[in-house]
């Protein structure tokens, strides 16, 4: 009696519209497990936009919000790279603005009065939710188990390799491009099961969009031609991948040639040609499939050497002749330094400036993917036990993926779906063996051999061609592996938790530090300053800085800069560099002819906060070199025993260079004399602080972070400014004279 | 108790004015060739001027006199064009009979190009000939001082000078009058001096932290005599240029919440060398007082929750609210010290509980009563050009009715309006006041609006929800019965 109960109970998950509905919760769970683990930073600070990057795309939203799509089209903003101004419209990728100005305008329309800030903060975590029901969807493409696309889906929302670049406010093109990578990923194995033009031009229209949002698109421009290569290299061509392929590739680069910033490159840059020579290829290989039905066998080898040859050979010799023409550009720099890690370093120090280029670290790995990164082996593995086209797919992404992965940290991020997938299946694979709790008896097994074997002469195949009945029998065995897993799940979640809270939801433009008492501490000298700056200098002001605030000062301080992150011209930033790098004699006049008002640098020798214009210095010194190697000379910057110092101890040269002087200019005086400290460098700085000729001092933060100095104008008297100020100095100093008393004639 | 003052406030100001007709405080056009008729006498005028915070309070008591044959109700007291724009707050009572309220006031409008202006002052009942009133007249000026240096250091003590006539500018002969100016500190360095009369040699006679000029013998009509005193104000010099008050009532949520958006502006003596942040890191020990604006006080309503302080790049977190059964007080720094010439706009709002504003009369209807000005209350004063207050009440309310204690000459316009926001569909009725020239002394005045609330209008939103949500599933459903694929042959 008391059996039914129960048994009603274990009946609820079975019927197939239950099942339907736990997985619609489930998944809603997902989403909302994914959006919630993203809000630690709005939560602990505020709805801000973090970093730098995301400034500028906010900055061009509210531009597309306040001036509509024709005029965000043809932007050209004055207000970036003085004097040249910067063509935003067509060097941008769009798809991030236009999607929040779809979902700003939708919402008024529903007189839902949303800040367009939130919109853009909020973003990524929606996005991040729509991520996991695509990795759903992919994985559940790969295998017939019902559990591995929901932990795939899981895997996803939470996986910090993804969360870093998703966290609320993280307000970046890769914010929707994941979603658009796996949603396509999607859909092309969709298109390539079915053989359907239908999901061919679907999968067409995300990669547009994809385009459309992130330069990541190369990634799957180069992934869909390499899995449909290794496809035809397997003998595995067939009428689905052709129709598949084609429609995507013709859809596709037409969708992509739409953005103003791709234009004519996916016919023009060796990135885009694979997918052309596979395009080609497929075309041959279906007018052969053609042929070979149409003409006898043997006639038909020779044909295929002699047309296959000939046109491999044609192929390449025009690929070479286009190259070398420049009708198709070479491999761009940050192509090179895929392939070779060091090259970024030697030849464009630009790209090797940015810590986000560098190679990976290996405990990223674990540190970005926890228990991920051993299952995932294990997961392409079960892939290559099945093998068909969707597990070739899995294979070649795995490994293209981790390839790139190792050699660019910002890369993880591609690799991060593909873990996921293969690492559900891995773990789905194990559930589904262990959870079954009823162990298979022995009559049961009797039966399937006598059935097996039936069945066996039936098909009289080969005996290792049949799969031998295993099965877990002791409940022990499944309850110590059950558990195991689980407890490494728990593990995860915590693990992600920790990595999302502790390493990724920083704004990184506020700072937070605990007071003794416990109680936090919001530094915020970057918006003070920057604030300053919008408030109480004229609207035009120039503002001269080092790249990586010029997102920031743009979209907070509102004001015009020299150069942005944005690095399209490495001799106006190497321009700054050299402006910051020299004397102020030889800095002035740069500053002259390129109407600065402001100089902004960036100290943490007071606070202890290292990521200092002095830390970066070295880059600066290195770039100008790159263009003027006879008047900047990175050598010059250390003392003669190969130190880079700021105390009395450091070079000449460095004392002299206009970065070290509005560093440390006036520091000392806020010490007693003879104790100032730069708790960065572990310091003690010279007694007598460096003096400014050519810059007076307009502001400084509370906490010196930000220090902003106000370009003198030319002297009123024609002098120069170092014979002004030491004129100045020099009346002082003569006040002190005549405290000593009158002069005596010296006696020989 | 306080629900029958509120009433009696409503009874007493509905007459006053309603939004449609609302410009109470419409300009009186005269003919161009205009002058005050000589019809009274100044009998005995104290004029205080009075320089202690960032704006200029103005009293003037006076005893008129009908020197006509007939009664006259129409005083006239000019201003220059300039000073008529930053007038403000002016108000004249009865100094003998406290209970005749505030007479009415109209700005007289007759010649554009003339730099005399005048302000009719409407006595409730006409003086008969020869008989005498007392009346008290006071005024604001707003942006009333300049910084002299107009240049100073940062660790400098700010002076400012003020200009102004030691007789006061009268349409009408004055007997006798005296003008004394009360000032924040006994620091004055320099002061016009005049030529004395009778026992005193020589004006002003300076007592402690008061200059006195007179009293003088009979001046004529618009007989003026320009002084300039320059004193020590070591104090921000705060003004806001604009300041946009909203007060969005929702019977809802039971709840009343206030944004305010100020445009700030510091007034002063600006830098004669840029910011250091070294002075002022050391100042804030040895010297804490000084001219620049660290910090400002909002002492809110008691009840008062959620606070925020935000500007335009975000939340700032140098703010502090302390709560308690007796304050709500809010006290906020802005992100840098604010000196002379230097701008901060910036924005903060507050929930609090509708109970504690809002009545339902018992004739159906509801009554609002909120502070029309809730601005900072510091020590050196705060003053207001120009003032929007939007109250936005619920959708759907109608027959909008406002009173406000706020004179009546200050209010440049009012206006119902709509607003669309979260889910509306035909928008809330907003009841819009244009106010200028206003200062913190007036911060304790109130708004009452009143207006109709139907029932159907509080369901419409409920409904218009759930029918949406509705015509939502059952088109899901109509769109998931068509069959859309191509009928496979069996």
């Amino acid at each position: 009696m008391s059996a039914e109960p129960l048994q009603a109970l274990a009946n609820v998950g079975k019927g197939e519209s239950t099942r339907t509905l736990l997985r619609v919760v489930i998944l809603f769970l997902i989403a909302g497990a994914a959006v919630a683990s993203r809000l630690f930073s709005v939560i602990r600070f505020e709805s801000i936009i973090h970093e730098f990057d995301p400034w500028f795309n906010f900055r061009a939203t509210k531009y597309l919000v306040a001036n509509g799509f024709y005029s965000f089209w043809d932007w050209f903003d004055d207000r970036t790279w003085h004097p040249l101004g910067r063509v935003t419209g067509g060097t941008l990728y769009p798809g991030l603005m236009v999607t929040s100005g779809a979902i700003y305008h939708a919402l008024r329309a529903l007189t839902i009065p949303v800040d367009i800030r939130n919109i853009c903060v909020l973003l990524a975590p929606a996005f991040s939710g729509l991520t996991a029901y695509a990795t759903y969807l992919l994985t559940n493409e790969m295998t017939p188990s019902p559990s591995a696309g929901l932990l795939a889906a899981v895997f996803m929302g939470i996986a910090p390799g993804y969360i870093s670049r998703s966290v609320a406010g993280s307000y970046d093109n890769e914010a929707i491009s994941i979603f658009l990578l796996v949603f396509t990923f999607y859909l092309w194995i969709k298109a390539l099961k079915l053989g359907s033009m239908l999901w061919g031009a679907l999968c067409a229209l995300f990669y547009g969009y994809m385009v459309a949002s992130w330069g990541g698109y190369a990634f799957i421009t180069c992934l869909l031609p390499l899995h449909s290569f290794v496809l035809i290299c397997m003998g595995r061509y067939s009428t689905r991948l052709y129709v598949a392929y084609t429609t995507w590739y013709a859809l596709g680069t037409l969708a992509s040639m739409q953005i103003p910033f791709v234009g004519f490159l996916p016919v023009k840059t060796s990135e885009h040609m694979p997918a052309l020579g596979i395009f080609g290829f497929l075309q041959l290989l279906a007018f052969l499939d053609y042929v070979r039905s149409a003409i006898p066998g043997r006639q038909f080898q020779t044909f295929l050497w002699l047309f296959a040859g000939g046109t491999f050979g044609i192929g390449l010799a025009g690929l070479v002749i286009a190259t070398s023409a420049g009708v198709i550009a070479p491999w761009g720099g940050r192509f090179y330094s895929l392939w070779d890690t060091s090259y970024a370093k030697i030849h464009i120090p630009i790209i090797a400036s940015v810590s986000e280029h560098q190679p990976t670290a290996w405990p990223a790995f674990f540190f970005d993917l926890n228990m991920l990164i051993w299952l995932f082996p294990a997961g392409v593995y079960l892939c290559f036990q099945q093998l068909a086209d969707e597990h070739v797919f899995i294979v070649v992404y795995a490994l293209f993926g981790s390839y790139f992965a190792g050699v660019m940290v910002r890369l993880m991020l591609t690799l991060t779906p593909v873990v996921c997938v293969a690492a559900a299946i891995a773990v789905s694979n194990v559930f589904d063996a262990y959870l079954i709790v009823k162990s298979p008896s022995t009559e049961d097994r009797q039966v399937e051999d006598v059935s097996e074997a039936v069945a066996k002469k039936a098909k009289s195949g080969l005996k290792s061609t049949s799969k031998p009945v295993v099965g877990v029998y002791s409940l022990i065995s499944k309850g110590a592996v059950v558990s195991a897993m689980t407890v490494y799940l728990l593990l995860f979640v915590l693990h992600c938790t920790w990595v999302t809270s502790n390493a990724y939801s920083s704004p990184s433009v506020v700072l937070a530090s605990k007071l003794a008492d416990g109680s936090q501490h919001i530094i915020d000298d970057y918006r003070e300053a920057y604030q300053w700056l919008r408030q109480n200098t004229k609207d035009d002001a120039k503002i001269m800085s080092w790249w990586d605030y010029g997102y920031q000062i743009g979209g907070m301080a509102d004001r015009p800069t020299l150069v942005d992150n944005n690095t399209w011209n490495n001799t106006h930033i190497a321009t700054v560099g050299k402006a910051m790098s020299s004397k102020e004699e030889v800095s002035y006049p740069i500053m002259r002819q390129h109407e600065v008002d402001y100089v902004l640098v960036v100290f943490g020798g007071l606070l202890g906060y290292s990521g200092d214009d002095i830390n970066k210095f070295l880059w600066m010194v290195r770039i100008a070199e790159g263009i003027w190697p006879e008047e900047v000379n990175e050598r010059a910057f250390f003392t003669p025993r190969g130190e880079y110092r700021v105390d009395a101890e450091a070079s000449q040269v460095m004392k002299d260079s206009l970065m070290y002087k509005m560093s440390y200019y006036n520091y000392n005086n806020l010490f007693p004399p003879g104790q100032a400290q730069d708790r960065v460098r572990g310091a003690r700085l010279p007694e007598v602080g460096p003096t400014l000729d050519v810059l007076d001092e307009a502001f400084t933060s509370e906490n010196w972070i930000i220090r902003i100095y106000k370009v003198k104008d030319l002297d009123n008297v024609g002098r120069d400014h170092a014979a002004a100020s030491a004129f100045e100095r020099g009346l002082k100093k003569k006040k002190v004279m005549k405290k000593r008393g009158p002069r005596v004639l010296r006696v020989d | 108790m306080k629900t029958s003052a509120v009433l009696s406030a409503v009874l007493s100001f509905l007459s006053l004015a309603t939004p449609g007709s609302a410009k109470s405080s419409s300009r009186v056009t005269l003919p161009s060739t205009f002058t005050p008729p000589q019809v009274f006498k100044n009998a005995n005028l104290v004029h205080i001027i009075s320089v202690e915070k960032n704006y200029v309070k103005e009293n003037i008591n006076v005893a008129i006199e009908n020197i006509d044959k007939a009664p006259q109700d129409e005083y006239f007291l000019p201003f220059t064009a300039d000073q008529i724009s930053r007038l403000g707050g002016f108000e004249v009572k009865d100094r003998k009979d406290a209970s005749a309220g505030p007479f009415a006031v109209d700005v007289v409008e007759f010649d554009l190009e003339s730099d005399t202006q005048y302000v009719r002052i409407r006595l409730p009942t006409p003086l008969k000939s020869g008989a005498q009133q007392t009346i008290g007249i006071s005024y604001y000026f707003l942006k009333a001082y300049k910084p002299l240096p107009a240049s100073i250091k940062q660790e400098e003590i700010q002076f400012l000078a003020y200009s102004f006539s030691a007789y006061l500018p009268s349409a009408y002969t004055s007997t006798k009058q005296k003008t004394e100016v009360k000032f924040p500190s006994a620091t004055i360095p320099d002061y016009t001096k005049l030529p004395g009369s009778g026992d005193i040699k020589e004006f002003p006679v300076k007592q402690g932290s008061k200059l006195t000029y007179g009293p003088f013998a009979e001046k004529p009509a618009g007989a003026i005599e320009p002084v300039q005193v320059r004193f020590e104000f070591n104090k921000p010099v705060s003004h806001v240029s604009r300041l946009e008050r909203d007060i969005e009532v929702s019977h809802w949520g039971g709840n009343v919440a206030f944004e305010e958006r100020y445009t700030l502006y510091h007034r002063g003596a600006n830098l004669s060398s840029l910011f250091n942040r070294v002075k002022w890191q050391q100042s804030q020990y040895y010297q804490p007082l000084s001219h620049a604006l660290k910090e400002i006080k909002f002492p809110l309503r008691v009840g008062s929750a959620d606070p925020y302080y935000t500007d335009v790049i975000g939340n700032v977190s140098t703010s502090r609210f302390r709560s308690n059964k007796r304050e709500a007080l809010l006290e906020i720094k802005p992100r840098y010290p604010l000196f002379g010439g230097w701008k901060y706009p910036f924005t903060i709002g507050w929930n609090s509980d509708a109970k504690n504003f809002l009545r339902r009369l018992s004739g159906g209807g509801y009554v609002l009563n909120v502070p029309f000005l809730e601005g900072p209350k510091q020590p050196e004063g705060f003053e207001y050009e120009q003032v929007e207050v939007r109250v936005i009440l619920p959708e759907g309310a109608e027959n909008v009715k406002y009173s406000t204690s706020i004179p009546s000459s200050s209010i440049k316009e009012a206006g119902v309006e709509v607003h669309k926001t979260f889910l509306d569909t035909i928008g809330r009725t907003t009841l819009v006041i244009k106010a200028r020239n206003l200062v913190d002394d007036l911060r304790e005045r109130e708004l009452v609006v009143t207006y109709d609330y139907p029932l159907l209008a509080s369901i419409r939103k409920p409904l218009i929800v759930f029918g949406s949500m509705v015509a939502l599933f059952v088109g899901t459903w109509l769109l998931g019965t068509i069959d859309l694929k191509f009928a496979t042959a069996k």
